[in-house]
């Protein structure tokens, strides 16, 4: 079977393509790895829902199509099909929305070791972040 | 980088983006870059381009001496210079453009990982012609295609960039005024 490797902000992640839709992969494996899930009400993540209109279009009850999902959701989003990888994100406006909260999101990445290191680990705290690169 | 990075011990963490995850997340135009987030998770002071040391002041004109006398005042005596308003108008917010260059970007890396390194340049091509002076992607392309990023190329992208009006530069803490 086809895997297909879709790429968010926590990560890549692998499916295998079961054949449903344009990007169909397990609806259970898809909640697994970005926590969206498939409601009556919609996708949810946590307190979050998207109402979906087209049910039918986006699952059959096990599989979930990811293509239609990015859609749905207004996410951004690049299909290779030919490579069998999808790469979603936010759009410049929610992106932008977000950055002139002045919150500063929470992410999580390995250190130098593999370790997870989240800046929620640093929290009641003054935090200066520095991006670099060794070349 | 784990050599250099182990060789003291450090108080801090040192984490790998590969994805430029943070960069998307908070708006960083350039490395290397700055940013602070106080005690309440709130940005206090928005990405902006502050070298560590002077290594490269003859190039950068900026005088990293300013970055740290500012990041001590807050972290000694909560002192900030920007407000909230302030922080937001030297935000640099994305374009749907950049948004997009990143996604393709991030494709390259996967297809790179699993050593399709065609598939890859053509992804980090697409990436640099929707975000043509957006450093994170042209200049962080440079050594995943086998380019010098301090070289030949690096001075084309920089001239290219200047002509288009230095774009994505707003704060320019301790920059010289020339």
């Amino acid at each position: 079977m086809t895997r297909l490797t879709v790429i968010d902000e926590t990560g890549l992640h692998s499916f295998d393509d079961v054949g449903f839709g344009e990007l169909g992969v397990s609806a259970d494996d898809f909640a697994r790895a970005t926590g969206w899930l498939l409601r009556p009400e919609g996708l949810c993540k946590g307190d979050v829902c998207v109402p979906v209109r087209d049910a039918a279009a986006m699952s059959n009850g096990s599989a979930i199509d990811v293509a239609e999902f990015a859609r749905v959701t207004g996410r951004n989003v690049v299909i290779d099909a030919s490579r069998n990888v999808v790469a979603m994100g936010e759009q410049a406006s929610s992106r932008a929305a977000a950055m002139t909260t002045l919150d500063a999101p929470d992410f999580t990445l390995p250190d130098i070791n593999g370790k997870m290191v989240s800046l929620s680990d640093f929290a009641n705290r003054k935090k200066l972040i520095l991006a670099w690169s060794s070349w | 980088m784990k050599e250099w990075a182990t060789k003291e011990p450090l108080s801090y963490p040192v984490l790998i983006d590969t994805m430029h995850i943070v960069a998307d997340l908070y708006g960083i135009v350039n490395v290397p870059a700055a940013l602070w987030i106080d005690e309440n998770d709130k940005i206090v002071r928005p990405a902006d381009s502050t070298p560590a040391s002077d290594m490269w002041r003859s190039f950068s004109g900026v005088d990293s001496a300013v970055h740290h006398e500012l990041l001590r005042r807050w972290v000694r005596h909560n002192e900030l210079t920007m407000d909230a308003d302030a922080v937001r108008s030297f935000q640099v917010l994305p374009t749907s453009e950049v948004q997009q260059a990143r996604l393709h970007r991030r494709i390259a890396i996967a297809l790179r990982e699993r050593g399709d390194e065609s598939g890859a340049l053509e992804h980090m091509d697409k990436a640099e012609q929707l975000a043509p002076h957006d450093w994170t992607i042209r200049r962080g392309n440079m050594p995943l295609r086998g380019v010098d990023p301090f070289g030949e190329k690096f001075m084309e992208f920089v001239g290219e960039w200047s002509a288009a009006g230095s774009p994505g530069f707003k704060l320019g803490t301790g920059r010289e005024t020339k």
